[in-house]
């Protein structure tokens, strides 16, 4: 009995010991964990604040979201204001001064990364316009090394005895994407320069990787709802163009493009935004899998 | 032997019509050889290289700068002016991080006075807050919204309501916002969210309760939040606060509040659906002479509901004695119906009835219409 019990508390020690050993990583997206996990494997403890079927833009900043935040030795966020309105509130109210920007803990995932659609001038009469360009760069597969090469670089920072265990991890997280990519290009290649509609201005990297033509949005402007008069417009420039595919998101209502769908015979199809989108979803690269067969099934 | 050839026959022929369905449903799934050297070639060829690395927008030392403006108009029984209308208040924010420390944040108004209808300009908040104390505590230094309950943080313009509930409104009358120092620590509950919140601060002016000292007598407030996340969708906040401070009698008052929210908001669409459910309870005890303490409360309840994107509707009610008179009675209802065109825009109006068995009954109409530009830092949960 005696012996059972030091056994259970060495046990637990040790548990202890290595669960504590491990770097805290709070994530604001369910992507940026999928590729944090591969970076740091056994080695981190990772978890999103933003769900992956829910709109990055907008999420509750929960005071429970503080406790993690307070806990973490790294965040990680998608940047280029993408979490502006509750990401900075959140960081702030955490107490945690390695996580603040400008400490090691904070990672900027966007650095380094090409941007589409930066604008010259601002103006909120044009939408929701990102002063830094389009934060959904994610979704092209290329960027998604230039995320992880961040992520390893902040995982050094705080950890540098594993330099070596993140970089073996980088590059074999940089070979799968490129094998990977090479599958994924074959498969979308019969669609090259098909044209489609989306609901919301979050494709434009996914599109450029993968040939495909976004002729318009569900949205007049980004971020206002499809008014009748866009309708009319969408459903003119499906008919003209013999659109076959309309893509959303988990986290918009599919009425609008339901109406579009009954007067044109597009499909309506919802790709997944974020790893989580779907219970399918499990990582970064089953996000590609998803979304590419699902445009396939659509374009048949 | 002439079964075995016949067997033959029928492998073979199996064989190629297993080979040749394989073979065509192989070229639906997979390109050619062609095609993938084309592709390879492709790939290699652009070295995979996505957009050039632009130059991000020139970094700038500018605080985050924004203006909201509140225009009303309001329709008023039983008052001289019934009608009025105009800019009730603009406000100018200008918030930032001061250094790797702390952070700095400052709210400066431009009110109009119902009465004279003259514009006056007021520090409604400036302070500092600290980044990088130990043991997750949180000081904040200058003058700030005292943290009383779940209305009196939050600025006007984010309420979903347009009239302040009268039983709030008969205790803090349009808030308590004062200089001092707060220090909150977040409580290590490894089950739920809990914030406790210490203030001390020169005390109200203009307060129906409270009244600035002359004397040594500092306005303390103390507040327990209490967060449960019930659900993904759900959430529960439990408050308790406690205040103490000189009254117009130049002696104390003392008043112990409980605050209560359900939310409910589908992380899915949650901006398309949500529902509050917000009360407060105030339970005032203010010592009028040195022999005689007035025992008062008040409280208001509100339900919120989110019907659409841009759809809201707050109905409230609200029940009060006044801090000094324990006879009166009020009793207050409420409709809003809120148009939010976007985040940086929304059109409220609002239909509000006042019954009191001291005053005649007051029935107003208001409409709001809020808006802001540039940069403003987001509200509390």
């Amino acid at each position: 009995m005696k012996l059972k019990i030091v056994f259970i508390l060495i046990a637990s020690i040790l548990t202890s010991a290595i669960y504590a050993t491990k770097i805290n990583v709070v994530t604001t997206t369910a992507d940026l964990k999928s590729i944090t996990e591969f970076i740091g494997k056994e080695k981190v403890d990772v978890s999103s604040i933003a769900t992956g079927y829910q709109n990055p833009h907008f999420v509750d900043p929960k005071p429970s979201y503080i406790i993690k935040l307070s806990k973490a030795d790294m965040f990680v966020t998608v940047g280029l204001d993408l979490e502006t309105g509750w990401s900075p509130q959140l960081l702030s109210s955490s107490r945690n001064p390695n996580i603040q920007k400008g400490s090691n803990g904070y990672v900027d995932a966007s650095v380094g990364v090409g941007l589409l659609q930066v604008p010259s001038s601002i103006n909120r009469g044009e939408g929701d316009i990102h002063i830094f360009g389009n934060p959904h760069y994610w979704l092209d597969p290329v960027n998604g090394k230039q995320i992880a090469k961040n992520i390893c670089d902040g995982l050094e920072k705080i950890s540098p005895e594993n330099k070596t265990f993140f970089e073996e991890n980088l590059k074999a997280f940089d070979t799968k994407i490129d094998l990977k990519l090479k599958e994924w290009t074959m498969k979308m290649a019969p669609y090259k320069g098909v044209k489609i509609i989306a609901y919301h201005n979050e494709w434009c990297y996914f599109e450029q990787r993968f040939g495909l033509v976004i002729v318009d949005f569900m949205e007049p402007k980004p971020g206002i709802p499809p008014t009748p008069s866009q309708l009319v417009k969408i459903i003119s420039e499906v008919k003209s163009n013999t659109i076959k595919v309309i893509i959303s998101s988990p986290y918009f209502t599919t009425s609008s493009s339901d109406v579009v769908s009954k007067q044109t015979g597009a499909k309506t199809i919802v790709l997944g935004t974020s790893v989580g989108a779907f219970d399918n979803i499990k990582d970064y690269f089953d996000l590609f899998d998803y979304n590419i067969d699902k445009l396939i099934q659509g374009f048949n | 032997m002439h079964y075995f050839t016949r067997t033959a026959i029928i492998i073979l022929f199996c064989t190629s019509l297993s080979a040749n369905l394989f073979s065509q449903a192989d070229s639906i799934v997979k390109p050619d050889s062609v095609l993938l050297k084309q592709i390879e070639q492709q790939l290699k060829s652009s070295g995979q290289t996505s957009t050039p690395v632009q130059a991000r927008t020139a970094p700038s030392t500018l605080p985050d700068i924004s203006v909201v403006g509140d225009f009303q108009a309001s329709y008023k029984n039983n008052v001289k002016r019934n009608f009025d209308a105009g800019i009730n208040e603009a406000e100018l924010s200008l918030q930032s991080v001061v250094d790797p420390y702390a952070r700095a944040d400052f709210f400066i108004t431009v009110g109009r006075d119902p009465v004279t209808g003259k514009f006056s300009t007021d520090l409604e908040e400036g302070y500092l807050t600290t980044l990088s104390l130990p043991a997750h505590l949180q000081l904040k230094v200058g003058k700030f919204k005292s943290a009383m309950g779940r209305i009196n943080p939050v600025h006007s313009h984010a309420l979903p309501f347009i009239s302040l509930p009268d039983a709030y409104q008969n205790y803090f009358g349009e808030g308590i916002n004062d200089e001092g120092m707060s220090l909150s620590w977040l409580v290590p509950n490894p089950v739920f969210y809990q914030e406790l919140l210490v203030q001390v601060t020169d005390g109200p002016i203009d307060n129906p309760s409270f009244s600035r000292s002359v004397g040594n007598t500092y306005f303390e407030l103390a507040h327990l939040k209490n967060f449960f996340d019930l659900s993904a969708n759900a959430t529960l906040e439990l408050g308790f606060s406690g205040m103490t401070g000189e009254n117009s009698f130049n002696l104390r008052t003392n008043i112990a509040a409980m605050d209560l929210t359900y939310k409910w908001k589908p992380v899915q669409y949650n901006t398309y659906r949500s529902f509050t459910w917000q009360s407060e309870t105030y339970f005032s005890n203010a010592n009028i002479s040195k022999d005689k303490a007035m025992n008062t409360f008040g409280m208001y309840s509100f339900i919120n509901f989110q019907f659409s994107k841009r759809l809201f509707f707050t109905g409230m009610y609200s029940y009060s004695n006044k801090p000094y008179s324990a006879s009166t009675v009020e009793n207050s209802y409420s409709a809003t119906i809120g148009w939010y065109a976007t985040e940086f825009q929304k059109l409220e109006i609002e239909g509000k009835t006042t019954s009191s068995n001291m005053e005649k009954e007051q029935n107003q109409i208001l409409l709001r219409w809020i808006f802001v530009i540039g940069t403003h830092g987001a509200h509390q949960y």
